[in-house]
């Protein structure tokens, strides 16, 4: 079956009654979460992936998206009308929304936020449509060597999630490997890191990982944060024709440098944001506007934002590289319903996949509908005290960390990690590495093994076959192209908000 | 968490992985005959690059430009509170239930992490309780625990 065949099918089954229902539970959700103060995507998929646990694999992976979309949509939320950014990708939102609310136009930014964030992810699913199936087309040549090019290639993805210290980022993507190996070997089945304690024999999931590491120290994190109710009252959230005519230029060039440098496995949202900020700040008459209430210094990083967490489902299912931390954990969710994202995705599981696809578009038009009318609904949660959201994070991480395998000893490590992602993020040490690492260990294991045990343990396998070469040299690429984003990105936050933020 | 510190854990860390990865390699070589890699090759690799990290980490890397500082006062006790009420919740659960155990611990984290006074709290409490309880294990069918009452 061709693409538009198989997006039929696609549009066939995200629409049915149920799946709508998740797509749309799920941005309602996300949205929820992510207009929290201080909240990003991140933590909204964090508390929100175990309650995701009963549902099948199609609804759930269609509610995951719809949580990841909205989240990041909620975070322009909170930018605009408290100056929080949720995650560093909503940092250049802060400079213009901020004042532009000041101004009494919190609406408009609103608006435009959301305008730009369904053109740019209609066109990032779009592309997506037709771009993953044929990278995903080169599965039959992909043997060991090459899906471990491929884990190098995502391991690049590391150094744009490290912050300013690629040595701590590398540090705790290694810390991520060594909490992958803790249960049974791959190979022979022999217990390791187990030390006799018998819970460990069965590793330690994804789930209480995440959700100690994101929900439960965001909530302690919270605790410390000075929290600003907003003032005023936003009554009109439809820009003026003039407003849209002035955004719509920097929508479309914040899509296209969202998009396509979203594509690269080592380009999070955090990187294209303020590359798009500039961009639009060089290009203008009047520069000195920026920072002051420019609707374009909105516009552009809504787009690109978007762009970008449309563009990285590319990698994501065609070739199972998560560029971001979100999209890391959407992997790990593909990866508990048994889904394998890589190549043979397409192959060995199309219905699932176009679904998906199918869904996202949905999705991306119940958010517009969502964020539009429904703003003032968003506004009044951005005023939720602390005191409450914080015990009923806690208590929905402890119930998520539970429900996955029913067990005490799952909540138990959620609450080490809890602690210990506290006083990790407190000093600066990125998570998000740890979290990559993670997800990713088994895969790079598996491939490495398979591949030393076909060349007799000769590292030259990787280097002799032609894909696995080539995966390796665009990884080394990646990796100097990603170092200098990094630093790029790391100057801008710090000149922005005097701070330091994972990427 | 002083880099050193945690440079020195991390190279800690390492000298287990490493450790782990030789007792595997020697298992591998009793039971596995001609077996050129196996369960002990990764975490070999990962041991190495724990101890260059946390050598690198300890003794060359420059300490972050931002200083960090830790909560004092209320915010501190708060933080303290929620923790040690957690970690009373995950100790009371298997043996009062998820419903009860919730309703007495929500109350604690209103109160503790919160700031609410005890009515405002208990009444918060009660709510979230139902509300969990109502999601959970009547619309959810979680088999969560049910503890000396059953709930």
């Amino acid at each position: 079956m061709d693409v538009p065949g198989h997006l039929v099918s696609g549009f066939a089954a995200a629409l049915t009654p149920a799946n709508v229902l998740m797509a749309f539970v799920g941005s309602l959700l996300g949205t929820f979460v992510g207009v929290l103060p201080g909240l990003g995507p991140t933590a909204a998929i964090a508390i929100l992936f175990p309650l995701t646990s009963v549902l099948g694999p199609v609804p759930a992976i269609i509610m995951l998206s719809g949580i990841y979309y909205g989240a990041m949509y909620g975070g322009s939320t909170t930018a605009i009308l408290l100056n929080i950014p949720g995650e560093v990708a909503s940092v250049p939102t802060c400079l213009d929304g901020y004042p532009m609310a000041q101004q009494g136009r919190g609406g408009v930014a609103l608006g435009i936020a959301a305008i730009g964030s369904f053109v740019a992810g209609t066109f990032g699913v779009v592309v997506l449509t037709f771009f993953a199936p044929l990278l995903a087309d080169q599965a039959l040549r992909f043997g060991p060597p090459e899906y471990f090019g491929l884990m190098m290639l995502a391991f690049t993805v590391v150094v744009s999630l490290s912050g300013s210290s690629l040595a701590r980022g590398l540090a705790m993507a290694m810390v991520g490997y060594l909490l992958s190996l803790i249960g049974l070997g791959l190979a022979t089945g022999e217990a390791r890191f187990t030390f006799g304690f018998e819970p460990l024999m069965s590793g330690v999931d994804l789930i209480p990982l995440v959700v100690g590491l994101f929900a439960i120290a965001e909530v302690f994190l919270g605790l410390e944060e000075a929290r600003v109710t907003i003032a005023g009252k936003i009554t009109n959230v439809f820009p003026r024709w003039a407003d849209l005519k002035q955004a719509l230029p920097a929508i479309l060039r914040g899509t296209g440098i969202g998009f396509f440098l979203g594509l690269l496995p080592g380009c999070a949202p955090g990187v294209t944001v303020f590359l798009a900020y500039d961009v639009e700040k060089k290009l203008a008459r009047e520069p000195e506007r920026f920072g002051r209430g420019a609707i374009e210094g909105v516009a552009a990083p809504e787009a690109a934002n978007n762009a970008t967490s449309s563009a990285g489902f590319i990698p994501l299912l065609a070739l199972g590289i998560p560029a971001s931390a979100p999209l890391a954990i959407l992997l790990g969710g593909l990866m508990v319903y048994g889904l394998q994202p890589g190549p043979l995705l397409f192959q060995k599981n199309p219905e699932f996949v176009w679904t998906i696809i199918a869904s996202l578009y949905v999705g991306n038009v119940i958010l517009l509908i969502l964020n539009l009318p429904l703003v003032g609904m968003w506004v009044w949660l951005t005023r939720v005290p602390f005191g409450i959201l914080g015990p009923v994070i806690l208590l929905l991480s402890f119930v998520g960390a539970y429900s996955v395998r029913n067990s005490m000893f799952d909540v138990a490590v959620s609450l080490v990690f809890g602690f210990l992602g506290y006083f990790l993020r407190k000093y600066q040490w990125p998570l998000a590495p740890l979290l990559l690492a993670y997800i990713l260990g088994p895969l790079l294991e598996n491939n490495l093994i398979q591949s030393l045990s076909m060349s007799g343990g000769s590292p030259l396998i990787f280097v002799t076959r032609g894909l696995s070469l080539a995966l390796i040299v665009v990884a080394l690429i990646l990796l100097v192209t990603s170092l200098a984003l990094v630093r790029y990105t790391t100057r801008r936050v710090r000149e922005t908000t005097a701070d330091e933020m994972a990427l | 968490m002083d880099g050193r510190i945690v440079g020195a854990i991390i190279a800690l860390l390492g000298v287990l992985a490493v450790r782990e990865g030789r007792r595997l390699y020697v298992l591998r070589e009793t039971l596995v005959a001609g077996a050129v890699v196996g369960d002990d090759t990764f975490p070999m690799i990962v041991g190495g690059a724990l101890l260059v990290l946390g050598a690198y980490l300890m003794l060359a890397a420059p300490p972050p430009a931002a200083r960090v500082e830790l909560p004092a006062g209320l915010t501190r006790n708060r933080m303290l509170v929620g923790a040690a009420v957690l970690i009373a919740y995950w100790l009371m659960v298997p043996w009062l239930g998820y419903t009860a155990g919730t309703a007495i611990i929500s109350v604690l984290l209103y109160r503790g992490l919160g700031g609410y006074r005890w009515p405002a709290a208990v009444l918060l409490g009660a709510v979230t309780t139902g509300v969990l309880h109502l999601f959970f294990r009547v619309w959810l069918l979680q088999p969560l625990p049910t503890g000396v009452f059953g709930a």
